[in-house]
């Protein structure tokens, strides 16, 4: 406030103004209060401020008198801490109130102020208990005189504040006046002012004090004087409550207290103010109470009170009511009668009609709730008074509503209590109810959401739910079950009917069913709700553009497990049709935010339901989307999510998602996110020069890779690809948790695919294994290929090469590192050391050593003239190829993969430059695709590599691994022994299956396998296709059939039970009929294509994997049916094929 | 000691959240203390740590008070909050406990910003708006009150069932204390603002009387109430609780524009008078002020052998005379629709001025009370009423000085309504209404019933009025920015013996819709995500007309209305008439002046009055929406 004024030490204020600052600023809390107040090295300085204080209340013209008063009066505790000041007080307050009046300086107003203020501070001091009592005694001294004159008329008001501070004194120290009581009943009784109210609130408390605290006093005895006054004994013990056992053997004189009793019974309705009576009732009732007076006396006189439309007044019955229970029974209905008619008077305050109104659901829930409903019929009868008015305001219609809410359930109540069934069924008079009372705050229909008529009828409705809902505890009756269907049952399709009427509403029932969710005992009725929403609303919703508005209840719904996902996959799948129909060129970005927002759902779909339940229909939805949604970001995202669905089981496709909400929300680059990992090229900077090494030093495959992998599916949080995978069984830690947990997650998928929802197949229950011999043969291939494959943790692995060339950039080279920058001298790096390092698992991964490499020039300027003059001259420079060759050095980088993954090799380079410096640091990391992790299968040593029966051992191992792939598979958990598998170490086969259909034809397709795939096709099957792939020449040495044993393709389709095509869907324009949804989606795969044969592909993944394509080639497409025993690798073969055969 | 209500602590804070008034009560303060006490050495140990620092023994100082108040706005909204629990509460707040009446009671945080260690909670404080004035006034209840609401303010769940212990209900049941708070916050609103202002009573000569400051004080004017208004005429001013609303606002909650500033010593003066320690003994400021200025002089004797009441100081001398006026205020929803039949209800007074010599008991026949189907039947605290209520006969009453309010009620309307008829706007075009009135005024009325004025206004508050074409039957038109007006019967030319017929065919026409896109800050402003789009693009392709496209558009950006207002009033069209009528009472209730009678027996003339004014009397379009009830 007052900053100026903050100097230490504080100067004392002088001006009037100064008083008034400080003041404002003692209030505050503000910075000069801290200042007087805290100031250490001046003690006394708060002393001093004080003495300033009182002086100044001295002087006669101090124009601050009272706000001073009140202020000492306010912060007493920090200015009266010393015996001495309080004297000092008194001193004052004694020279005040003997002070003659003048009228203008001195007036009643003033003294009054000082009593009171005085007082105020004697009692907040606790003077009594810490000071010598001689301080008080003469304070209380000092009042008796000033009441001590009845009747007297111009000061009687003085003179009843003077009796307000006694009242307070003997308040705070019970029975202080205890010895002059008689002097005080006298007083009272001649009092005949309007004071009189305070004399007899006085000799009341005093009274009350005596009872209380059991007290043997005379209450008529006048025999000791007013004045001198002395604190009794009884009070000036420390501790009062020694007293009250003391003095208790005596007993009261109850004959004299009646009589006390009788006098102030007397008349007081009729003298005091409303409040007056509250202080009187406060200390009349439990005087009754220990006096054993008749409390129905109490009713007669104070009963009618209720009739007043003094709020106090009518509270103070309900207070005495609580004391009276039992002497005002009979009389509730009349009491709540009349506080349901305050609540109606429209002369009222606002905030007294709704305090009646909480009363009397305060009154009626205690009367109802303790003593029984049938008691209390008639009140409960009154439920119509319940009802809002039109110009109620809205707080007030609330309340109404809550009442009505109540009554529903006392009704209800009563009725199970009484045991007739009335006509009216309980449920249809609950919602009767309920709408009677609702038409108050219809408009919330049609208003914005926002409005408050909308706040107000949602919160009747949720009082209404929960409270015909109320599962047992609180209110229990045989007849909840009953209620639950009726009642809650109609509430709930009103609900309904209000989402399907209104869509304006539906975020606001979205929020209101959050409510419910969110709370624990009530969770189930929203689980109901939306249980209702689904069942009712979804086959009523209209598909059109207004659907959108349904979305956030859609989203709930399809948060909840307990709802079938099928119908909302249903109207999304209508929906996307819709929008896919009904788009033109103004929709759309209209059209990306609708089939954003749908992808949205189906992720919240992802994240909490079971694959298996999804599987079908948002495949359906998925595949729908990705191929014919008009916008290019939806059908990405959407074939993001189908891959995700279909290659990725769903525990973990459900842990993926809920990595962060945000992650997959269709954020405009879903793909830049931690969840795809992009492992990009990290730098570290050592030295200036070494900052941009990668950009003149190159390291490049020589094969560039088909598809250019920009994310690697990162499992390492959920166990997989991190340093220690766990694909193999029996390493003695944690092998047969990991089992189980790669068995449960296959175990998703299988069931989904066969569309059994049985998510119960337990992993650790063994599969029946039945061994004919087809299984054991097949198990005999199996055996056999396994133990050719070495177990890296116990030898060597295999190993794959990734063939790369190093060059670096003279120009470049030359301007940063110095030296001859004229170019006319190509530099050299000298002992190159390149080291590799990997996130992706790719075990250790050997340095490369390079003694040599020079400088490439730049292919746009002309090799300089003196170049001939080097001692080095590379061979062959003048071809421009061999050229580039002479600057390149080949490197190869050697991985032993622990998982078929994907990834990124960085690259550290360290080398000498001529003139000795140090080159370090890091290249342009080097990208591996899952095309770098083919291999052939590794043949047993027993069949030689030109020998016919190599090829026959790869056909007949595809069908092995074909099978046990297939996930239902009848090898059970047969587990093989891999090469140098020292005891338990084995690997099981886990199959997982997909399809893709490559519109290709077939030409096209046979010159990219013979391109890319040509060392991995084992068989070709039919003859068509057989004699196209033969003439190509490029394909040998594998098993030819010119037939297609229907057997072998039969089992194929049967087995996948992917016949219907869920991935290719042909949409058909007219198809807008509900009932045709059915036909909405045709499978194209059992559309009459020819199918001129089969190309079986056996894909080796190290370190033990296999990726097994059968791709059945018609005309113009192929299917690819595709089994790995490496779920994983799924995710990249999708693309991988893509990039194979479509571009 | 039990019951009874303190206050600890009150505050006054201007429009800008700083506190220009407070007063603080060291006596009840340290009664709180102590209980903090006992309640602390009972549950030692019993209670989570956030209700013990809940109860502790403190009070803020001015400018903790005034930032928790102002964090609290910032969080609820508006000064007031939400009172009921939307999607944008937060556990621990008011608004939690989804109870309209925590607009009223309110809890303050102190201590804010330092995490929810130092956070001390203040419950009940009671927030009284009065002008530009915030009033806080937080009562002494018990430690175990406060961790009640402590616990229902924080309590996880949806809520509870409505009447289910332990509840906000029954903790307001609980504690008069809060009533009494309520009490004073009222008197002090009125008091800083100048609104004391008593109870209109009119009689037939002249048209009003002076009240009790006058009949004390002559033309001495009072230092803070100077601004007392003397009763005039015109409508009764709404300041009073006994004024009723004029429309879209609530009698006296509704602020009121341009208040002075605060006279401190007034304030303080009252305060020390009407409750020096805290402790309310008399609210009346009215006896308090004449006490100020008057004092009392020797020649003020006591009365001979009975008590003076505490409510009436002093005593009249003088003429002897007893006037009363029954006062009614009209309020009806006429709708001329088949499926909404009208509401017509009358909130009625008697305002009395008894000037008679020392305590006189009076008693007041009632006439007409069986037949008027009177509802609510309220009394004067001076009035006797016998323990199982007043037999809607007589009331014996024992006047206190000045004016007063004897007995309020609530009846239905005995005779056809004064104003009946339709109103009828339909919009042609998006900027073009047409309307129609067909109005019948006092129709069955016989003198002495007479119609002093009668004004229809169309509020048209989100609209701006360009023009208004047509020609009234009776009467003249006038229009501003916002509504039109049409005085059918022009104060001065009262309408009485006949009734007569008045139409309008008109149209008005408006300025091009904006949208108006007001700062909701009041009752959640949702975030509702902007799909609306789709809907909108679709409704223009299946219209139905004008009217409910218009509607449409109109009411999407309508402002949530305080939980105050009956209903969003700014989503309806309609017409509002005001109108006064003598003569007689509208619910029949009646005074015989001859059958008053005072004890001890005196000789005074009784003379009585009525008027009739309306509060809302509202014409619903009958061709838009118009809310309902039942």
């Amino acid at each position: 406030m007052s900053d100026d004024k903050g100097q230490p030490p504080p100067a004392k204020p002088v001006t009037p103004q100064d008083w008034e600052l400080l003041i404002d600023d003692f209030q505050n809390g503000g910075p000069l209060f801290q200042k007087w107040n805290s100031d250490h090295h001046h003690p006394n300085l708060i002393h001093a401020l004080l003495d300033h204080c009182l002086s100044s209340l001295l002087k006669k013209d101090f124009p601050l008198k009272l706000p001073l008063l009140i202020l000492l009066e306010e912060l007493c505790e920090t200015f009266f801490t010393q015996e001495l000041q309080l004297d000092r007080l008194l001193e004052l307050l004694r020279s005040v109130v003997q002070a003659p009046l003048d009228g203008i300086t001195m007036t009643f107003a003033l003294k009054e102020q000082f009593m009171v203020s005085v007082t105020s501070i004697f009692i907040a001091v606790d003077a009594l208990d810490r000071f010598p009592p001689r301080q008080t005694e003469s304070l209380v001294e000092l009042l008796l005189t000033v009441i001590n004159r009845p009747n007297h008329g111009v000061d009687r008001q003085t003179r009843a504040i003077a009796s307000e501070c006694l009242r307070e004194l003997e308040k705070c120290y019970p029975c202080l006046l205890s010895s002059i009581v008689g002097h005080l009943w006298s007083l009272c009784q001649s009092e005949r002012t309007h004071a009189c109210q305070c004399y007899i609130l006085l000799f009341a408390v005093v009274v009350y004090n005596i009872v209380d605290r059991r007290l043997n006093v005379s209450i008529t005895n006048t025999s000791v004087p007013l004045v001198p006054f002395n604190v009794p004994q009884a009070v000036s013990g420390s501790d009062s409550s020694n007293i009250n056992n003391k003095e208790v053997s005596s007993g009261l004189n109850f004959k004299e207290l009646r009589k006390a009793m009788a006098f102030l019974l007397e008349s007081p309705q009729v003298l005091f103010t409303p409040c007056g009576m509250m202080e009187f009732l406060s200390l009349i009732m439990p005087l009754s109470l220990a006096l054993e007076l008749q409390p129905s006396m109490l009713k007669v006189q104070f009963l009618g009170m209720i009739y007043s439309f003094d709020p106090l007044l009518c509270h103070v019955v309900l207070v005495m009511y609580s004391h009276f229970m039992d002497a005002f029974d009979g009389q509730e209905e009349e009491i709540v009668g009349r506080l349901l008619l305050i609540s109606k008077e429209t002369q009222h305050y606002l905030i007294f009609r709704l305090l009646a109104l909480q009363w009397s659901l305060g009154f009626l829930s205690r009367l109802v709730f303790s003593k029984g409903m049938q008691k209390y019929r008639s009140v409960i009868d009154m439920g119509k008074k319940f009802h809002p008015d039109l110009f109620d305001p809205l707080a007030l219609k609330a309340l109404r509503l809550d009442m009505l809410a109540f009554w529903s359930i006392c009704l209800d109540n009563s009725k199970t209590e009484i045991g007739s069934d009335e006509k009216l069924g309980t449920g249809t008079s609950v919602v009767k109810l309920f709408e009677m009372g609702l038409v108050s705050v219809s408009s919330f229909r049609w208003l914005p959401p926002s409005s408050s008529e909308t706040a107000v009828a949602f919160r009747s409705f949720h009082n209404f739910l929960i409270g015909v809902w109320s599962p047992g505890d609180v209110y229990p009756s045989e007849s909840t079950m009953t209620r639950e269907s009726r009642a809650f049952g109609s509430l709930q399709g009103m609900l309904v009917d209000m989402t399907l009427g209104y869509p304006k509403l539906v975020p606001v029932i979205a929020s209101f069913v959050d409510r419910l969710l969110a709370c624990e005992s009530h969770h189930y009725l929203g689980e109901l709700l939306l249980q209702k929403t689904d069942q009712c609303l979804l086959p009523k919703l209209r598909i059109d553009y207004k659907l959108v508005s349904y979305f956030p209840i859609f989203d709930r719904i399809a948060e909840n497990k307990t709802i079938p996902p099928c119908g909302l996959l249903d109207v999304l799948i209508k929906f996307m049709t819709f929008l896919v129909e009904k788009h033109g060129p103004d929709s759309g970005l209209k059209s990306w935010s609708r089939g954003s927002n749908i992808l949205c759902i189906c992720r919240t779909m992802l994240m909490h339901h079971n694959s298996s339940r999804l599987f079908l229909g948002l495949s359906h939805l998925l595949a729908f989307t990705c191929l014919y949604f008009p916008d290019l970001e939806v059908r990405d995202n959407a074939r993001i999510y189908l891959r995700m669905l279909i290659c990725i089981p769903g525990l973990k496709l459900r842990s993926i998602l809920s990595f962060g909400d945000k992650l997959l929300s269709l954020a405009p680059s879903p793909l830049s996110n931690s969840f795809f990992s992009v492992q990009s090229p990290r730098h570290h900077p050592t030295i200036k020069q070494c900052q941009n090494i990668s950009s003149y030093i190159h390291l490049e495959r020589t094969i560039p890779l088909l598809v250019r992998q920009s994310w690697s599916l990162s499992l390492s949080p959920l166990g997989f690809g991190g340093m220690k995978p766990d694909f193999l069984l029996g390493s003695t830690t944690d092998g047969v948790p990991a089992a189980s947990r790669e068995n449960d997650s296959v175990v998703v998928i299988s069931s989904s695919l066969s569309e059994s929802t049985s998510s119960t197949i337990n992993s650790s229950q063994e599969t029946l294994r039945v061994m004919d011999a087809k299984i054991s043969e097949i198990l005999g291939t199996l055996r056999r290929h396994f133990s050719c494959i070495p177990d890296y943790r116990h030898m060597s692995g295999l190993k794959v090469r990734i063939p790369c060339s190093l060059r670096f950039e003279a120009k470049t080279f030359n301007r940063i590192w110095g030296g001859n920058d004229s170019s006319t001298n190509l530099p050299a790096l000298y002992a190159t050391l390149l080291k590799f390092s990997s996130t992706a698992p790719y075990g250790s991964i050997p340095s490369f050593r390079l003694p040599f490499l020079q400088g490439k020039p730049s292919r746009r300027e002309p090799i300089p003239s003196d170049y001939t003059a080097l001692d080095i001259v590379p061979a062959g420079e003048s071809s421009y190829p061999e050229d580039e060759k002479s600057f390149c050095a080949p490197v190869s980088i050697d991985l032993e993969p622990r998982e078929p993954t994907p990834g990124l090799v960085d690259v550290f380079v360290e080398a000498n430059t001529e003139d000795g410096q140090i080159i370090n640091g890091q290249l342009q990391s080097i990208m591996i695709g899952i095309e770098d992790m083919f291999l052939k299968a590794i043949p047993p040593p027993d069949i030689l590599e030109d020998d016919l029966a190599l090829p026959t051992y790869y056909s007949k191992l595809f069908d092995a691994l074909w099978e046990a792939c297939s996930g239902s598979s009848s090898i059970g958990r047969e587990v093989f022994s891999l090469q140098g598998g020292k005891g338990a170490a084995a690997a099981a086969v886990v199959g997982t299956r997909s399809v893709k259909l490559l519109e290709v034809p077939a030409d096209l397709l046979v010159q990219a396998i013979e391109q890319y795939l040509a060392p991995f096709v084992v068989s070709v099957v039919g003859e068509q296709l057989v004699n196209m792939v033969r003439d190509g020449g490029i394909i040998k040495d594998i098993v030819w059939k010119d037939y297609v044993p229907d057997s072998v393709s039969d089992s194929w389709r049967s087995v996948t039970g992917f016949d219907t095509g869920p991935l290719h869907l042909t949409y058909t324009d007219d198809d807008n009929d509900n009932d045709k949804r059915n036909n909405m989606i045709v499978p194209t795969a059992s559309l009459g294509r020819r199918n001129i044969g089969t190309i079986l592909v056996l894909i080796f993944l190290p370190p033990r994997f296999h990726l097994l394509f059968q791709m059945e080639v018609s005309d113009l497409s192929t299917l690819v049916r595709i089994r790995t025993d490496h779920w994983p690798c799924l995710a990249y073969i999708d693309d991988y094929l893509e990039a194979l055969f479509l571009t | 000691m039990p019951g009874g209500c303190g206050v600890r602590a009150l505050w006054i804070l201007n429009s800008f959240d700083a506190v220009v008034f407070s007063r603080k009560f060291p006596v009840v303060e340290r009664r709180w203390k102590a209980a903090c006490k006992a309640e602390g050495d009972n549950s030692a140990g019993d209670h989570a740590d956030t209700v013990k620092c809940a109860s502790a023994p403190f009070l803020p100082n001015d400018s903790e008070l005034a930032a928790a108040f102002a964090e609290r706005k910032g969080r609820e909204g508006s000064p007031r909050g939400f009172g009921i629990r939307l999607a944008q509460s937060t556990q621990g707040s008011d608004s939690w406990v989804d109870d309209p009446i925590t607009r009223h009671v309110i809890s303050l945080q102190i201590g804010g910003e330092g995490g929810g260690e130092n956070k001390l909670l203040l419950w009940p404080l009671i927030l009284h708006l009065k002008g530009t004035y915030s009033i806080l006034v937080l009562p002494l209840v018990e430690p175990k009150h406060l961790k009640a609401y402590a616990k229902l303010c924080s309590k996880p769940g949806c809520g509870d069932t409505v009447g289910e212990e332990p509840s906000l209900s029954s903790l307001l049941l609980d504690l008069p204390s809060i009533t009494g708070a309520f009490m004073v916050a009222h008197a002090i609103g009125d008091i800083i603002t100048g609104d004391v202002v008593e109870p209109e009573v009119v009689v037939s000569a002249s048209p009003s009387v002076g009240g009790l400051l006058d009949s004390l004080t002559g033309s001495i004017g009072i230092t803070g109430i100077a601004a007392r208004a003397k009763p005039v005429a015109a409508p009764v001013a709404a300041a009073t609780p006994s004024g009723t609303a004029a429309a879209g606002s609530i009698a006296s909650d509704a602020p009121k524009a341009g208040s002075k500033p605060l006279d401190k010593d007034v304030l303080r003066y009252f305060i020390n008078s009407a409750m020096p320690f805290g402790t309310p003994l008399d609210l009346n400021y009215l006896n308090i002020f004449s006490i100020k200025a008057n004092g009392f002089s020797s020649s003020d004797l006591p009365p001979a052998d009975v008590k003076q009441p505490a409510w009436k100081p002093y005593l009249y001398k003088g003429k002897q005379k007893i006037l009363f006026t029954v006062h009614e205020t009209i309020n009806a929803a006429m709708y001329d629709r088949d499926d909404i039949s009208d509401t017509i209800s009358v909130a009625g007074q008697i305002n009395c001025r008894a000037e008679l010599d020392g305590l006189p008991d009076v008693s007041l026949p009632l006439t007409g009370l069986n037949k008027s189907n009177v509802e609510v039947l309220s009394f004067h605290p001076c009035a006797q009423v016998p323990e199982h209520g007043m037999d809607k006969q007589s009331v014996m009453f024992s006047p206190p000085m000045g004016n007063f309010v004897l007995v309020r009620y609530q009846a239905s309307c005995r005779r056809d309504p004064p104003v009946k008829g339709f109103y009828q706007l339909s919009m042609v075009s998006e900027d073009e209404g047409a309307f129609l009135f067909k109005l019948h005024l006092m129709e069955g009325y016989k003198s002495p019933l007479a119609m002093e004025f009668c004004t229809v206004t169309m509020p048209f508050p989100r609209r701006r009025v360009v023009s208004i074409d047509g020609t009234p039957s009776i009467g003249v038109v006038s229009n501003t920015e916002h509504s039109v007006e049409w005085k059918i019967i022009v104060s001065g030319r009262s309408l009485s013996g006949r009734s007569i017929e008045a139409t309008f065919p008109g149209t008005v026409k408006f300025a091009p819709w904006q949208i108006q896109r007001l700062p909701s800050s009041k009752l959640g402003s949702r975030n509702i995500a902007d799909e609306d789009s789709d809907v909108e693009a679709d409704n223009t392709n299946n219209m139905v007309n004008v009217d409910e496209f218009l509607m449409e558009k109109m009411n999407k950006d309508l402002p949530p209305v305080d939980l105050e207002e009956p209903f969003c009033w700014q989503a309806y069209n309609y017409a509002k008439v005001s109108f006064k009528v003598t003569g007689a009472s509208l619910s029949g209730i009646s005074i015989d002046p001859k059958s008053v009678s005072i004890y001890p027996s005196v000789k005074a003339p009784v003379e009585f009055s009525t008027q009739v004014t309306c509060g809302d009397y509202i014409l619903w379009n009958t061709l838009g929406k118009c809310p309902a009830a039942t």
